[in-house]
């Protein structure tokens, strides 16, 4: 019994390990979030995870990236993230991809991640995901606040929480030259905020790989670490958003 | 006809009182609070007790009214 990996996970009712560990994953971002949700994902016994990251590893994202190490930096964050999950769960199968999640074309996936750092990837993954009609879940994390969001198929996206100052915010990132890197401020971050968040971001993708669609967090999950509440808040579809054209009045 | 409606402000604490017109929509609340408060580099969401308002919907959408208090909250963005 204890040479099974997974039997305490087994012994949570609606857990469904076979489903999870058969569930295709794309994991959208390769930093804090990526880390602690890949972390989390293969201890939980998801096996098949694809990584998707443009970016390297940078001495600062050792305070918060507990599979980069010293002696990391400068190599792909995607390709030292799936080494070292491998290392964690060795049956997993997790494969890095070096680019940009805005240049990726196959969306062959049970379940997409968003461990982002910025609103216009999280736009683009969020529409990708509801035009294939696959499950999203997105974190986001701010210094001791931050936010997870499950988007299931004709529900409400990302898109219908956005307003004007999203769009502000998302063309500021944007660089002057009018090239088309998208600039990333340094924002305030800590892991234990990244933590709670990437755990949420997790358990609510073993309900949707288990079937138990009924289960997830309806609407947006808002984590504020400075006072400990953290607190669901429903949303409705936006009739005028462009991923619902099913719904528009 | 018009109304007044308490915004608050959750991430720097206080609170405004706003005069809108039915037609207003819910994020030009969130402009004119976020301009109040010289927020205007950050990305908010207005809540209403246990819903988040929709950023297309005119007050009257959202049955917003005379009386009401809202949240504006801040909408985290990083993940690095």
């Amino acid at each position: 019994m204890d040479s099974d990996r997974f039997d305490r996970m087994r012994r949570i009712g609606w857990l469904d390990m076979d489903r999870i560990s058969r569930s295709r994953c794309l994991v959208a971002g390769a930093g804090a979030l990526g880390n602690e949700t890949v972390k989390c994902m293969v201890l939980a016994g998801f096996r098949m995870i694809d990584v998707v990251d443009m970016d390297r590893v940078a001495g600062s994202n050792l305070s918060r990236c507990v599979l980069f190490r010293d002696g990391d930096e400068g190599c792909r964050k995607s390709e030292v993230l799936a080494r070292r999950a491998k290392d964690l769960y060795p049956d997993a199968e997790v494969r890095p991809i070096n680019s940009k999640v805005q240049d990726l074309t196959e969306w062959d996936y049970d379940l997409v991640l968003g461990c982002l750092d910025n609103f216009s990837a999280r736009m683009h993954v969020n529409s990708h995901a509801v035009y294939h009609g696959l499950p999203y879940v997105d974190g986001a994390t701010d210094g001791m606040t931050g936010k997870v969001q499950v988007v299931l198929p004709r529900g409400p996206c990302l898109q219908c929480a956005s307003n004007g100052s999203h769009a502000r915010t998302a063309d500021l990132r944007f660089s002057c030259t009018g090239d088309s890197h998208v600039f990333v401020p340094r924002m305030a971050a800590e892991i234990t905020t990244t933590s709670v968040i990437a755990a949420v971001q997790v358990r609510e993708a073993e309900k949707i790989a288990s079937g138990r669609t009924d289960l997830c967090a309806g609407g947006i999950t808002y984590y504020n670490g400075e006072d400990g509440t953290m607190d669901t808040v429903g949303l409705d579809i936006d009739p005028d958003c462009p991923n619902h054209p099913g719904d528009r009045q | 006809m018009t109304m007044k409606i308490t915004v608050v402000n959750t991430a720097a604490g206080g609170s405004i009182r706003m005069e809108l017109e039915p037609y207003e929509k819910v994020s030009d609340i969130i402009d004119a609070a976020a301009d109040y408060w010289g927020e205007g580099a950050g990305a908010f969401v207005l809540r209403k007790g246990p819903k988040l308002l929709v950023g297309s919907r005119t007050v009257e959408e959202v049955n917003l009214s005379d009386g009401d208090t809202v949240e504006m909250i801040p909408d985290p963005e990083g993940g690095r």
